[in-house]
């Protein structure tokens, strides 16, 4: 019986996976990744908004073409991609079952990495078999590689950043979200993302779950429910929605099954996501030469996936005598370190499911309305350091960064070439706006900001007028002169708009800069537009 | 023999759930009722349930309702997740047509 | 219309030639290479199968080929999962009723 061999066997071409390969594959290391996919990257491909951290984590990149560049990098390096490849197998003596089409393979690896990421987890309800409910992966699946609606009228539920992010996704792809409910009274996910919907009016339902959804032979609707402290429903305080598609985005679990095969060491973790494999600082398991990189080992961001991945490809390259002492250690604590500052912040292993937090970092009120709404009331924005003060705003354009949680991110920093903003070397504190620098309403910093969260203000334009430049990722694009309505941070309609200018750049990556003419009392408020053509948004 | 008896005879009576209808192991049509039943029956860990009911053992082969299933136990048993016995993972670990599975090592 | 014509970050998706095929008895249209489910979504089709045990209508649940809620008879195949089958030209796709066709 035949028998390939390798050096180093990748189980899972996601980020993690890829990462790993490449690093191996860079020292000189005879590489192969299997997945059981027909397309690689995992899900980074169906990633279409911009990553946040900083320029060494891809930040202001968006998903997909982060994952077109891995890709690109790991066939130059000589790295065998084998897709449609399932494995079926991993034991402890380093060898593998692989299905690939037809037949199945035996081949045996010098080092494994499980690379297998991560699965969704489910939310059973009365209804939810009926054709039209849907996980939030298949929503993105559907539109960001097939091209395809899920469905006209949508329903999210869960307010994590992969049900926000979605769910601004389908918004893009051109379907009505009618609302995000989650169980619990807060948001999950970043501050910004949740912002990104409230603005275009999508409303958020907290403390609400999925009582039922109904319908012949799909779904036609659905009724959420109220939920008390205990998590009981709490009866009449029904509402229902007609919708065609429910999508569900209840969080991760790591898909750990090929881990366990081995014999390793597993602990049930639920910081991590479930039961995933015990490893030691570099991913390895308890069995050697075994290692477990990205969500497998614990659920975090793609950016974490990648530096772990190449973690582990890094000290599998020393372990194989690839790799001299020095530069693995020095490419070590680069790794770690950049790893160490993705973990920080509100968001971060520390802080992980606490609700106690009062004040960011730096001793600024974390705004309580955005937690339990999903947006930033009037009155708590002047708050911040990312607004200046209202005498500097009537002296010209200056951004405005409604950026109010500490998330390790800076793309803003480097965006603005004028020196106007600034996060420092402690990538999660806020942003603060120098006002004695001098703006020239460019906008790449309100195309550089991952969270939407940027806007040029200018209340010098003409008298009793001002202009907000916003971020606009929609099509069709509307028109300079185009007449409408301008909605607050909560949706809300505040007054009439017109379109002064509207700005598309390569530079700006497809996030087009929309500045609109409102009455000047609206220049703190006005954060949306929505054209008086349009039917529904 | 009397171990399992054992195990059923606790002398409670089984106590509906309201939402004991809801689907669980969409393949097979398990309710959550039925794997309620199924601890109470006597069945502590996740392959004793499988075997009784079936969930897990339809054509996804447990990836949708695991976690699912394994919640439920737990709940019923007073348990954390992470205390209930899980399936001893096995190769394949995703399902195999035996045509494919016995193309394994045959020379082309 | 299901499919998305101009997406502002995606711009537009590589599809294949346009191809013919036939779900339960009518002709459709939808790309090669696409997934049958897309193509079958594309065409307003919700219901995949109706279940063994209580003939329940099912459809695309997970859409990477790992639920298996959305299987078909696909030449005369049964348990084919369309959300991660290819669509080819003259394919005949049909609604399974359990494990096999309306009897």
């Amino acid at each position: 019986m035949l028998m390939k061999r390798y050096e180093l066997i990748v189980i899972g071409a996601g980020p993690a996976g890829l990462c790993a390969a490449i690093e191996a594959a860079a020292n000189g290391m005879q590489v192969v990744v299997y997945d059981e996919n027909s397309r690689p990257g995992g899900q980074l491909f169906k990633q279409i908004h911009k990553f946040f951290g900083s320029k060494e984590h891809k930040a202001k990149e968006r998903g997909f073409r982060i994952g077109e560049k891995l890709l690109d990098e790991a066939r130059e390096l000589g790295v065998e991609v084998v897709l449609n490849a399932t494995v079926m197998g991993v034991f402890e003596n380093k060898e593998i079952t692989v299905m690939i089409e037809d037949r199945v393979e035996h081949i045996k690896g010098n080092e494994i990495i499980i690379a297998t990421g991560a699965s969704e987890n489910m939310l059973p309800f009365p209804g939810w078999t009926l054709p039209g409910v849907i996980g939030a992966g298949a929503a993105q699946t559907m539109m960001n590689l097939h091209g395809i609606k899920p469905g006209n009228k949508i329903l999210m539920v869960g307010s994590g950043n992969v049900g926000l992010v979605v769910g601004f996704q389908l918004i893009q792809a051109g379907c009505r979200l009618e609302a995000i409910i989650d169980a619990s009274p807060r948001v999950g996910g970043y501050g910004v993302h949740a912002s990104k919907l409230a603005r275009l009016g999508v409303p958020f339902y907290m403390s609400n779950t999925v009582k039922e959804a109904y319908g012949e032979g799909s779904v036609k609707g659905v009724s959420i429910v109220e939920v008390d402290k205990n998590w009981q429903q709490v009866a009449g305080s029904e509402k229902t929605f007609e919708v065609d598609t429910i999508c569900i985005a209840v969080g991760l679990s790591p898909m750990s099954q090929l881990a366990k095969m081995t014999g390793c060491i597993m602990e049930d973790s639920p910081a991590k996501g479930g039961l995933v494999p015990v490893c030691n600082e570099y991913g390895e398991t308890s069995i050697p030469g075994i290692y477990a990189a990205g969500d497998v080992s614990g659920i975090e961001e793609a950016s974490s996936a990648m530096l772990k991945g190449r973690i582990a490809g890094s000290a599998i390259s020393y372990n194989q005598g690839y790799l001299e002492e020095n530069i693995f250690k020095e490419n070590q604590a680069k790794y770690r370190s950049s790893l160490e500052q993705l973990r920080e912040g509100m968001f971060g292993h520390k802080n992980k499911g606490r609700t106690d937090l009062l004040n960011t970092e730096e001793g600024f009120e974390i705004s309580l309305n955005l937690l339990e709404n999903g947006f930033l009331a009037d009155v708590e924005i002047a708050h911040y350091p990312g607004v200046v003060s209202q005498e500097r705003r009537k002296q010209g354009i200056v951004p405005v960064i409604e950026c109010t949680q500490n998330i390790p991110c800076n793309p803003c920093q480097d965006a603005c070439e004028k020196g106007c903003i600034k996060v420092g070397q402690v990538i999660t504190n806020l942003p603060i706006i120098d006002g004695t620098a001098k703006c020239t309403g460019c906008g790449m910093c309100v195309a550089a900001c991952s969270g939407q969260a940027i806007f040029l203000v200018n209340e010098d334009y003409a008298p009793g007028y001002a202009t907000v430049g916003l971020p606009y990722e929609f099509r069709p694009l509307p028109q300079i002169g185009d007449k409408g309505i301008a909605l607050d941070r909560s949706g809300k309609a505040v007054g009439e708009a017109e379109v002064i200018s509207i700005k598309s750049a390569k530079a700006l990556d497809e996030t087009a800069i929309l500045t609109i003419k409102v009455s000047e009392d609206l220049s703190m408020k006005a954060r949306f537009f929505k054209s008086s053509k349009e039917v529904s948004l | 023999m009397n171990k399992i008896t054992d195990r059923t005879f606790t002398g409670e009576e089984f106590v509906s759930h309201r939402d004991d209808s809801v689907i669980i192991c969409r393949c097979e049509e398990i309710s959550k009722g039925e794997i309620r039943r199924a601890v109470y029956d006597g069945m502590r860990t996740m392959s004793e349930v499988k075997r009784y009911v079936r969930a897990g053992m339809g054509l996804c082969q447990g990836q949708t309702c695991s976690r699912l299933v394994k919640n439920i136990i737990a709940k019923e048993l007073g348990l954390k997740p992470g205390e209930v016995e899980i399936p001893t993972p096995r190769s394949p670990a995703r399902p195999v047509s035996m045509e494919i599975y016995a193309n394994d090592g045959m020379k082309k | 219309m299901m499919r998305i014509e101009e997406h502002p970050i995606l711009k537009s998706f590589n599809k294949g030639n346009l191809v013919t095929f036939e779900f339960d008895g009518k002709s459709l249209m939808g790309y090669q290479g696409e997934p049958i489910a897309v193509a079958l979504k594309a065409n307003g089709v919700m219901i995949h199968r109706f279940t063994s045990k209580h003939q329940e209508p099912r459809g695309v649940f997970c859409a990477i080929g790992r639920c298996t809620d959305c299987v078909m008879i696909v030449d005369g195949k049964p348990n084919v999962r369309t959300c991660v089958t290819s669509l080819a030209e003259g394919m005949k796709v049909e609604t399974q009723y359990g494990l096999t066709k309306k009897e």
